[in-house]
């Protein structure tokens, strides 16, 4: 099937291909053609005005760099200048803690000691700056990240240091309950856009000095900062190694979610099925930690990437941990059949109305043919037409402004259920498939339940051609795939295949967590002891009151 | 290179797998059969006749089926022809759909066709893939084509009427599978249901007081006898209990027996559960079969006045029991052993059982051996509730 | 080395019952029960012992090679000539007993499912789909296997448990009511179909730990022949011999008679549906073999080139067989000689005879 798409893409995509190479060639000569960047180890002056001059070049026609230069309070030789981006720095800060610090307030130094300009670097980088976080480069190219990332930078005429101050500050939206994984129990924090937040979300959760988070700059233009997060100890090492260098080899000019880095780090970049997972949820990324996974934050983005993914990941939501483990897994087996309904039972029902009638008992085989007497479409255009109007309604409904979604959805019902039944254009019995097809395909993850949304329709095409056999033959494509598939080196579908028996407990049906004593084997390599064994409650016979 | 090759390939496979579309029938494509009959005709043709179910008087729910105007469920054709198949074929060429099996409930055959052989019949719906080996087996006296042109008033179809009748084993019922094992084996002769269709009921209702609306309806009453696949004889309902008690099937229903104490009124045990062992006894020569029957029943309707909750009553209502069991064994034996000659009962089975070697030897002549065979029937009787009554509610002490 | 995966000993057990057991239980328990009739599940068994020494022959002779499969020790066994030769015929033997696999399967999925589709859309499609399973190497195959083998055999369980309501003890009895040579007869069937276990020889190489190799194909051979029992035990006490025997498939039939509350009946066409999985795993391993072998054969640096032609070439030998008499009849009569005497049997006796006396291999095994 890869090589089925591969060639396919092959002959659509040669000529596109070669055009991008041609431009990426392109690129690589002529360094600066798509903006003027400062040459790599460019230092900076000891002249302020030159400093000044390199940078504005550089951020010609960029009108939210403000430039300030001012004077140092103690000795009006020393100028000064601040370069920060309108809107990405903190005015407070900047004019309060560095501005009027360093323009007015600069206390009385030891008398006799007057501040040279030799010593204004110094001076100021010690005493003279209220910030928390201050840097110093002589790097041009520094000067203009920090810039571009928010940090103010202070030029000093006569040094060629800079001093970058972290007194970054954006609009941003704020902590908020997780839109694409709502839970009823547990936490209610999502990640949000800001790469610092969601690191300090995670380290919230575990409060180790295990936790690491590496950062590193991906997008050759939009510069983003990814972090890397895994837990020492837990993780295996190998792991983190293959991630790293995963993500190093892309080269791409922009990175606006993690959707991009997702496509670029895949094992298997042709297969229906995500091998990366990602969330929005701060616990649940933290409980992935601890089982050994790493995480991948981007910068921009509330969605966190986590490797390496299992399938039935797909099926365990962090609510299952969080409420008692016997619901949790009756939960998890109403999880497990709705999937297993969501991908087989348009092609079910085309295969027993169009081939195999013995599946209905007498009653229902009578009344099925009954209602479909009038219907004047074969089954499966039927079935095709009703699943296409529902991924419709349902693309509708994602898309349209909130007040109108409601309107879609009331004529959704109201047209496709009601009236096309009513008209007989319609079977009852396949509106019904077709919405409890639909309702189930919505109790998984919602990047899982696409994959199946489209190998759905390749299953009802092939049982509509050849019945079970074909429904079958295409389940057990899809079965080979799957076992084929892997996802960072650890087999897809494991711990079902290959069985590991410990891991086992933690699939269709979820143990207490007295009973889970080891991390997952083959993600966790290391140190597998999850907790001590006998921690099942054993209350007093007696309580005393 | 290869693989552009097997892309081509895997697509002409697509294309030609899409067009295909082979054995595709849609349910509105198929007329679904709900009982077949096979009738000899005097030139001696086979004529199939098939019960076929109207999907619109199916519908279910609210509105779409109006209320009052019953539509006729079924519709009764037939063809004629020198196989089954052939039949089959001409019958294609009346019903404007395919016909579809796998929902066949019964297989009558009518009572010529019986006399004749029903190997010619049940072979056809053995090797077909739609018919079940689990649809009900029954002959019925006079012309199966009759007995499916009927109607029934509370199940949809005659069909389905028959259907229901057979599985609740009030009588003796068989499977086409069973049947054809009795078939397959030596130490048993084949017997089916015996049905046929019969006036039972009227349908009252507004403005139909009067008119008596009675009409045939299907009605189960007894079992047909074969020597091989040929039918030789019938057994009433009465004679049809004794065949069911001897061969251990179906211990359902109600045994009547005189009240100890008033012998001209009767009590009612109903018949819970029971079972039946057949031990056979051989020294060469002599042929004896004894048969075991245990039985549990409960006591459901007492006419006389009598008090029969006393643990003496019961026994001597035990004994009674097992009399009249014993007696409706009698009565088939003689039907099998005289009349028909023929074992009905799968006592050569047991035989084979126990004397593997003496089988060899008997199984070619094995009915004139059976007729021969002395059998004795014990009966073992238990009686567990009295129901709510302690004795009848109107009475004297006595 | 041409395959790079290696598999566990449970895979290997599953795929070693999957080499088996999904067309066995279809035409099988008919053949015995013709010749032993109530004895058919005794023959089962004595086919079973019988089947645990031809595993215990095979095993003996791999694991005194334990890196190479049967094309490449045939050669060290026999010198280069024979050893090829040796090779051919078995690549043949795979080939063959591959396309009759098909044809087993298309004449039960024409008579039980479709009947009016064509053979050789079917075998197209058992050999896409097995294609596709082979490419992706053995561990896949394997894992394909493990995942849905128990799914299979678990329907077919619940089957059984449900068709209780209609099985008779009594339909068992008389044991031993054939003759020795009846049973034994009967026996050489499933015998030949458990000697399929030879393949075994083509995986060794491929476990974890070869160390367990007699385990594996010893438990495997244990659940085949157990279920085969089961099967015919099953078939036995709802038919009982005589109609047991007159089925093609009974196995099939007996899921057919299923019947509990007017509901839970006509369970066939599932049943037939996930015995597809189960054929396409065994379609999967003959292929297999039969790509490996050749790749080893011809010398070949990876088997997937060969994943195509073998294919065709499958298709081209299932499309020889003309009808399903002629099919039951080979497999009842023909098959069991020539398979066990050649190529269960004989070869590898003769390899390890010949090995012993060259002392060829590890002798430790």
């Amino acid at each position: 099937m890869r090589w089925l798409i591969r060639t396919l893409s092959k002959r659509l995509f040669r000529g596109r291909k070669n055009q991008s190479r041609d431009a990426r060639a392109a690129n690589q000569t002529g360094d600066g053609n798509l903006f003027r960047a400062p040459r790599k180890n460019q230092v900076l002056s000891p002249d302020l005005e030159t400093n000044l001059k390199a940078i504005k070049a550089i951020f010609d026609k960029c009108s939210d760099v403000i430039y300030r230069e001012f004077v140092f309070a103690q000795n009006e030789q020393i100028r000064l200048a601040l370069i920060y981006i309108d809107g990405l720095a903190d005015k407070g800060q900047v004019s309060e803690q560095i501005m009027r610090a360093l323009a007015l307030e600069v206390p009385m130094v030891v008398p006799g000691q007057e501040i040279t300009k030799a010593r204004a670097l110094e001076f100021i980088k010690q005493r003279g700056l209220c910030m928390h976080q201050v840097k110093e480069t002589d790097k041009l190219q520094d000067v203009i990240h920090a810039i571009l990332s928010g940090d103010t930078v202070l030029l000093v005429d006569g040094h060629t240091c800079a001093i970058i101050n972290g007194a970054r500050g954006w609009e941003a939206r704020s902590i908020t309950d997780p839109v694409a994984e709502p839970t009823v129990r547990g936490p209610r924090e999502s990640f949000v856009e800001t790469l610092r937040t969601n690191t300090a979300l995670i380290r919230r959760r575990i409060k180790s000095p295990g936790l690491k988070i590496e950062t590193l700059r991906l997008g050759e233009v939009t510069n983003t900062d990814v972090a890397i997060a895994y837990v020492e100890g837990i993780v295996n090492d190998k792991l983190v190694e293959e991630v790293k260098s995963r993500l190093e080899r892309i080269k791409v000019d922009a990175v606006l979610e993690t959707g991009y880095i997702e496509e670029l780090i895949e094992d298997n970049p042709w297969s229906p099925f995500p091998t990366v997972n990602h969330t929005e949820k701060p616990d649940r990324v933290a409980a992935m930690l601890l089982e050994g996974r790493v995480a991948i934050l981007v910068d921009g983005t509330p969605f966190v990437l986590t490797v390496p993914t299992l399938f039935v990941e797909y099926l365990q939501a962090s609510e299952d941990y969080y409420e008692r483990f016997l619901f949790a897994s009756a939960v998890r087996l109403i999880r497990f059949v709705s999937m297993i309904l969501s991908l087989t039972l348009p092609s079910l029902y085309i295969a027993a109305i169009s081939f195999h009638h013995e599946l209905f008992p007498t009653p229902l085989l009578l009344s099925i043919a009954a209602q479909r007497e009038a219907v004047p479409f074969p089954v499966f255009i039927e079935v095709l037409i009703m699943e296409l109007s529902f991924e419709i309604l349902r693309e509708a409904g994602v898309r349209l402004p909130r007040p109108i979604g409601q309107a879609v959805s009331i004529v959704g019902a109201l047209v496709i259920g009601e009236a096309s039944v009513r008209a007989g254009l319609i079977a009852a019995a396949t509106v019904i498939v077709v919405a409890l097809t639909g309702i189930a395909s919505f109790t998984f993850f919602y990047s899982f339940s696409i994959a199946f949304r489209l190998l759905r329709f390749t299953l009802m095409v092939l049982s509509a051609a050849l019945g079970l056999l074909g429904l079958i033959s295409g389940l057990a494509v899809i079965t080979i795939h799957l076992c084929s598939l892997r996802s960072f080196g650890v087999p897809y579908l494991s711990p079902m295949i290959p069985t590991t028996g410990v891991d086992l407990k933690d699939v269709v049906l979820r143990s207490p967590w007295w009973g889970m004593f080891t991390r997952p084997r083959l993600i966790a390599r290391q140190d597998q002891k999850r907790q001590e064994q006998g921690l099942k409650p054993t209350p007093p016979k007696n309580p005393r009151p | 290179m290869l693989k552009k090759i097997a892309f081509f390939l895997l697509l002409a496979l697509l294309t030609g797998i899409l067009s295909g579309c082979w054995s595709r029938k849609e349910i509105s494509e198929i007329a679904i059969v709900l009982g077949t009959g096979v009738d000899l005709t005097e030139d001696g043709r086979i004529r199939l006749t098939v019960q076929i179910a109207r999907p619109t008087a199916f519908v279910g729910g609210g509105e779409a089926g109006a209320v009052g105007t019953e539509a006729p469920a079924s519709w009764v054709v037939s063809a004629e022809g020198r196989t089954v198949e052939e039949a089959e074929r001409y019958l294609a060429m009346k019903v404007p759909r395919e016909l579809y099996w796998g929902h066949n409930v019964i297989l009558v055959i009518g009572e010529e066709m019986a006399k004749k052989g029903t190997r010619m019949v049940t072979n056809f719906f053995q090797r077909e893939r739609q018919p079940r080996e689990n649809a009900w087996l029954m002959v019925t006296k006079g012309e199966a084509k009759d007995f499916l042109e009927t109607y029934s008033d509370l199940a949809k179809t005659s069909a389905q009427a028959a259907g229901f009748l057979t599985r609740m084993k009030t009588c003796y019922a068989v499977q086409l599978r069973e049947f054809a094992e009795m078939l397959a084996s030596k130490g048993v002769q084949p017997t089916a249901t015996r049905v046929e269709a019969k006036k039972a009921g009227i349908t009252p209702g507004p403005g139909q007081e009067k008119v008596f609306t009675a009409h045939k309806q299907v009605e189960l009453t007894g079992a047909a006898v074969f020597k091989e696949d040929k039918l030789i004889g019938w057994l009433d309902a009465y004679q049809t209990r004794g065949l069911l008690w001897l061969k251990g099937e179906a211990m359902k229903g109600a045994v009547i027996v005189p009240s100890p104490a008033e012998p001209d009124k009767n009590v009612s045990i109903r018949i819970l559960r029971g079972s039946t062992k057949v031990v056979p006894e051989y020294d060469g020569e002599n042929l004896r079969f004894n048969v075991i029957i245990k039985v549990e029943g409960n006591m459901v309707d007492q006419q006389s006045r009598e008090d029969l909750a006393r643990p003496e009553k019961i026994k001597a209502l035990k004994e009674a029991v097992a009399e009249a069991i014993r007696q409706r064994t009698a009565v088939a034996l003689e039907k099998a052993q005289g009349e028909y000659g023929v074992d009905i009962f799968g006592f050569g089975e047991a035989f084979h059982r126990k004397y593997k070697k003496a089988w060899r030897e008997l199984k070619d002549r094995w009915d004139e051996e059976f007729t021969r065979a002395e059998v004795n029937v014990t009966v073992d009787v238990r009686i567990r509730e009295i129901g709510l009554l302690t004795r009848r509610a109107s009475t004297e002490e006595k | 080395m041409l395959e790079k995966g290696k598999i566990d000993s449970n895979q290997a057990v599953m795929l070693m019952v999957s080499l088996v057991l999904p067309t066995a239980i279809l035409f099988v328990p008919a053949i015995i029960v013709k010749h032993a009739r109530q004895d058919a599940w005794l023959a089962a068994i004595v086919a079973l012992l019988g089947g645990l020494l031809i595993a215990r022959l095979v095993v003996s002779l791999s694991l005194r090679f334990p890196e190479k499969t049967l094309f490449e020790y045939a050669q060290t066994i026999l010198g280069k000539v024979p050893g090829k030769l040796v090779g051919l015929l078995y690549i043949w033997w795979f080939l063959y007993t591959g396309a009759l696999i098909m044809d087993e399967f298309a004449s039960f999925l024409c008579t039980a499912i479709m009947p009016e589709t064509p053979p050789v859309v079917l075998f197209l499609v058992g050999i896409a789909v097995a294609a596709y399973a082979v490419r992706n190497g053995l561990e896949v195959l394997s894992r394909y296997n493990q995942l849905l083998l128990p799914i299979l055999l678990g329907l077919l369980v619940i089957t059984f448990l449900l068709v209780t309501k209609d099985m008779k003890a009594e339909r068992l009895l008389p044991v031993f009511d054939q003759s020795a040579p009846a049973i034994l007869k009967g026996a050489a069937v499933p015998l030949s179909w458990l000697g399929e276990i030879v393949l075994f020889a083509m995986i060794i190489p491929f476990l974890q730990k070869p160390r367990e190799a007699h385990r594996v194909a010893a438990l495997a051979t244990l659940f085949t022949g157990l279920f085969f029992a089961i099967c015919t035990v099953v078939t036995l006490s709802v038919f009982g011999p005589n109609l047991a025997a007159h089925w093609v498939f009974p196995v099939y039939n007996t899921v057919r008679v299923v019947s509990i509350a007017n509901f839970l009946e006509r369970l066939d066409i599932i049943i037939v549906a996930v015995w597809v999985f189960g054929g396409f795993a065994k379609m999967g391993v003959f292929y297999y073999a039969a790509v490996l072998g050749s790749a080893q054969w011809l010398g070949l640096k990876d088997y997937r080139p060969l994943v195509a032609p073998v294919g065709l070439l499958l298709i081209g030998l299932a499309l020889l067989c003309d009808n399903i008499v002629d099919l039951l009849d080979f497999a009842a009569r023909a098959w069991p000689p020539y398979a066990l005497i050649v190529f269960e049997v004989g070869m590898p006796l003769f390899l390890m005879i010949v090995a012993l006396v060259r002392g060829k291999g590890e002798s430790n095994a």
